[in-house]
């Protein structure tokens, strides 16, 4: 499965090896892009779309580890394949717990790298358009007011309008009236609906004033 | 009294005079018989100047006859002595001759002259003849019937003749001064005189002349010439006796003088009478000898004395001398009386006469004091553990221990006084003369064939290596050179067993390092190998595709066999590492030994994050090394200073190596990191066994390291560097044409 505008990068400082992963990912028609070193890579320009980086481990100067916690800190959502010469289960298992796809030792099959970038891939894919949610979701969080804000943080939270307005010492029906325009302005039709966005952005219900209640 | 009487009355006593003379010295001289013989011949002559008178004044015929029968018994002897005369004194003229004058002689004057009546000269007198003569005195003379055995006389005087003239010439011949004048003197009046005598007679007795015999005269005339000889050889011989007397006296005192420096020198003079077989001998050669002042010597005696071992070379030098060498010289020793031996050489020259050994004059010294010498020198060569050679310029044997005769198994008597190019391998030899030659134009101790491995050849033609060191002794006989010679067989297969275990241990420790370069080497190795597999797979998904060109297949290819050969290469870097080498040694260029190695360690060099830098001098010389094991140096150095390294902050991770050039041709490395340096008191410690500053570090990289340096004559030694860090030197001579 090909992936639109998805993009591949491979990093190793030897060419010849450069070369061969680019000559194999050329020809199941992925779109690569080759570095020889880690210094050169964080300078390209961002992708924007799934990405994958094929990283040896043993590179001059930064290495691939430390690329690894680079990329992950600029949080571009690359996923990473490591590939090496020399594998140690220590870097191995650092690698992986750090969010690393896969890690080859050369030299490798070809379907296992293939088969690693298409997992990678996808993730990536998966991660980008979550982040596109996001996105949206946010835009349309920055149109509410913060009483709107208020509101939906305790609608989400399941409280009818009766309890909202009695918490917030105002009428039932001022809150009816800023609940329609939150559903509004989040383009939702259903508490349900407006539940999942809440948690696409990562916005939690308020905490109950049981006191109150 | 008449002038007759008085005259041959003169002439006759004149002639006895000079007999009693020479007969007195004859008796003094009893060794010189001319002087006998010229006393008879001047009694002779007086004896008949007194007949010639007695004839002169015969009163008778028959008193005439008779005194002319008794004269003749002093013709003879007068004939016979000057015979006699002229053998003994002129030392010539034919004996035969002699003989024949003297038996005629006896013949006519002793033997017919006795039968005869009145004498051999008349058959008969028949008168007397009377003639006037000078002064008108009268004499008498024969007349009568001549006897014909006077022919005999006749005869014997031509005879006589002949024998003077020959002996005469003879003597002239010679051509001694001296003689030539005896010649002239009395050879030439013998002969003047006797024809004087018989061409006068001869005219008397035929009566043209009116005159007396005058035999007498003409005889004491040759009388005169040989008294006037003889007394000039006593007067010669009183100025020789006087000269002698000067002489003697010189004589004495130069006896003195080499007396007192013979005393001086030691020196004892002796003499041996070899007939009598007596030996005299100054004192001092009496103390020399242990002989006491009343000890009468010989020769036996003197071999007494002798050490018993040493009489028979003195037998066979005596022997030689008195055989006709004549030169005399032997060395041996004396037993004193108190039992203690001395060297004594005596030299002397033995004195023949008629071919006959007369004596033998010489002097003897001790040699004792150089005999020790000789002793303790020949002693000390004995005892030296090392096979000692003495030889002169020419290359000579002089001397030959017995530590010789086991490293090269000749015998003493099969080396000396041959020459030492026998011991040197045939290979070797004819460049040894020049050698000799060159260390005797600078003799000074010192090692020989410096840098040279020597060997030397024994009796069975095997080559043993060997050490010789060369001393230079000058003795009064010119230099000679003391070669002392070390068998270095064992020392040399002791050096084989440590180069074989340095090999061995050098490659347990490359061993090691390969182990700990294993991760490294795997990358190294799956780099090219992981660039196959993928363009192999890219390659064949394409042409699953049918998006593969020839033009694309080919790149693919050529990148396939280029990463199949990167991993070939890396494959063999690591045999020959692995590979157990027993010191081939190569010319070399040092830094293509570095670049191999830092082809092993770039992995490493990645995975300690360090930088490699080099810094290598061009045209450096190349030096004679074993590849592989400096190779295990620098990998030792490199990976040290890897791990020198870890410490130190990432970015600043570096290691440069450099090479350069140290004079001499020979070149220096340097392996500088930028780590914690050396610890002050570890900085020589760690080249020892063992020693490690690293936890799980064996501590034999750096040992091996600097043995494997040690062996191809380098140094290896660590310092800190200025600005941080530690450098390590290796130092490598020049490599030199490899020289016998």
């Amino acid at each position: 499965m090909i992936f639109a505008d998805a993009r591949v990068y491979v990093v190793d400082d030897d060419v010849s090896m450069l070369k061969a992963i680019g000559r194999l990912l050329e020809s199941e028609d992925y779109s690569v892009e080759m570095f020889t070193g880690a210094r050169e890579f964080l300078a390209r320009a961002p992708h924007t779309g799934p990405s994958c980086v094929i990283l040896d481990l043993n590179l001059p100067g930064l290495n691939g580890l430390e690329l690894q916690q680079a990329l992950a800190d600029r949080g571009l959502g690359e996923q990473i394949i490591f590939i090496t010469g020399g594998a140690s289960v220590p870097t191995c298992v650092q690698a992986m717990k750090a969010g690393a796809v896969d890690y080859l030792a050369k030299p490798f099959r070809d379907e296992d790298l293939l088969c690693a970038l298409e997992q990678a891939l996808a993730r990536s894919s998966e991660r980008w358009l979550q982040s596109s949610q996001r996105k949206k979701v946010c835009e349309r969080l920055i149109t509410l007011t913060p009483r709107e804000l208020e509101v939906l943080k305790l609608v989400i939270k399941g409280m009818l309008n009766k309890q909202i307005a009695s918490q917030l010492g105002t009428t039932e029906a001022t809150i009816k009236v800023h609940r329609g325009r939150v559903m509004e302005k989040m383009g939702v039709t259903s508490v349900a609906e407006l539940v999942i966005l809440a948690q696409t952005a990562g916005i939690a219900p308020a905490a109950t004033d049981t006191t109150k209640v | 009294m008449n002038w007759t009487t008085i005259a041959w009355s003169m002439g006759a006593s004149a002639c006895l005079t000079l007999a009693i003379v020479h007969l007195v010295i004859w008796c003094k001289q009893t060794d010189q018989p001319a002087h006998l013989l010229f006393s008879v011949t001047a009694i002779s002559g007086a004896a008949i100047a007194a007949a010639e008178l007695l004839i002169m004044h015969a009163q008778s015929p028959e008193q005439l006859g008779r005194v002319i029968w008794w004269a003749h018994i002093p013709v003879f002897f007068l004939f016979a002595s000057i015979v006699g005369f002229v053998r003994v004194y002129f030392n010539a003229g034919r004996a035969w001759l002699g003989y024949a004058v003297c038996g005629l002689r006896l013949l006519e004057d002793v033997i017919i002259n006795f039968f005869s009546v009145p004498n051999v000269n008349y058959v008969q007198i028949t008168g007397l003849r009377h003639l006037r003569i000078l002064g008108g005195e009268t004499i008498s003379l024969a007349q009568g019937v001549e006897n014909p055995w006077v022919r005999i006389s006749e005869l014997s005087s031509l005879l006589f003749l002949v024998f003077v003239v020959d002996a005469s010439v003879t003597l002239w011949r010679r051509g001694h001064p001296g003689e030539r004048r005896r010649a002239v003197i009395v050879g030439g009046s013998m002969i003047l005189f006797i024809l004087v005598a018989a061409g006068t007679s001869a005219l008397i007795e035929a009566g043209v002349m009116q005159s007396p015999y005058l035999i007498s005269f003409s005889f004491l005339a040759i009388v005169a010439a040989m008294g006037y000889e003889l007394s000039s050889d006593v007067v010669r011989a009183a100025q020789l006796a006087r000269k002698l007397q000067e002489s003697d006296v010189a004589l004495r005192e130069s006896e003195q003088n080499m007396a007192l420096a013979a005393s001086a020198a030691e020196l004892a003079m002796w003499m041996w009478d070899i007939p009598r077989d007596e030996v005299w001998i100054t004192d001092k050669g009496r103390a020399l000898f242990g002989f006491a002042q009343s000890d009468k010597i010989n020769f036996d005696r003197f071999l007494d004395v002798v050490h018993p071992e040493d009489r028979n070379t003195v037998r066979r030098a005596r022997g030689n001398a008195v055989d006709g060498a004549g030169e005399y010289e032997s060395e041996y020793r004396v037993v004193l009386p108190g039992g203690q031996a001395r060297w004594i050489v005596g030299r002397g020259r033995v004195e023949f006469s008629c071919g006959k050994p007369v004596r033998m004059r010489g002097v003897s010294f001790d040699i004792t004091r150089r005999k020790q010498a000789e002793e303790h020198f020949e002693l000390l060569v004995e005892a030296s553990p090392n096979a000692m050679l003495l030889m002169n310029t020419e290359g000579k044997i002089n001397l030959a221990n017995a530590q010789v005769e086991a490293v090269f198994g000749y015998t003493r008597q099969e080396l000396v006084g041959h020459s030492v190019e026998m011991l040197i391998p045939e290979r070797f030899r004819s460049q040894h003369p020049s050698y000799r030659n060159s260390y005797f134009s600078d003799p000074k101790a010192r090692a020989m064939g410096a840098g040279r491995e020597l060997y030397g050849r024994r009796k069975d033609d095997g080559e043993v290596p060997i050490e010789i060191g060369l001393t230079p002794i000058r003795t009064s006989e010119g230099l000679f050179v003391l070669a002392s010679i070390i068998d270095i067989t064992e020392r040399k297969q002791a050096e084989m067993e440590a180069a074989r275990q340095r090999n061995e241990l050098a490659h347990h420790s490359r061993v090691m390092l390969l182990g700990e370069l294993s991760g490294s080497l795997a990358h190294e190795l799956n780099q090219p190998l992981g660039a196959i597999v993928t363009n192999a797979g890219a390659a064949l998904r394409s042409l699953e595709r049918d998006k593969m060109t020839p033009e694309k297949f080919r790149e693919v290819l050529e990148d396939i066999v280029a990463d199949g050969r990167r991993a070939g290469d890396v494959i063999r870097s690591i045999k020959g590492m692995l590979r157990k080498v027993e010191g081939t040694r190569q010319l070399v260029n040092l830094d293509n030994v570095i670049t191999q190695t830092l082809r092993l360690t770039q992995a490493d060099a990645l995975a300690h994050d360090c930088t490699v830098l080099t810094e290598f001098r061009p045209a450096l010389s190349k030096v004679q090394a074993d590849v592989v094991q400096l190779q295990q140096v620098f990998l030792n150095l490199i990976l040290n200073a890897f791990e020198a390294s870890k410490d130190v902050p990432k970015l600043q991770r570096r290691v440069i190596i450099s090479t350069e050039r140290d004079g001499d041709g020979a070149v220096r490395a340097c392996v500088r990191d930028f780590g914690a340096g050396l610890p002050a008191e570890a900085s020589e410690r760690i080249f020892e066994q063992f020693f490690s500053t690293k936890r799980e570090g064996m501590g034999m990289g750096l040992f091996i390291s600097r043995s494997i340096v040690a062996a191809h004559g380098g140094t290896l030694c660590a310092k800190n560097a200025e600005g941080g860090g530690a450098q390590f030197w290796l130092r490598l001579p020049a490599s030199k044409e490899m020289n016998v």
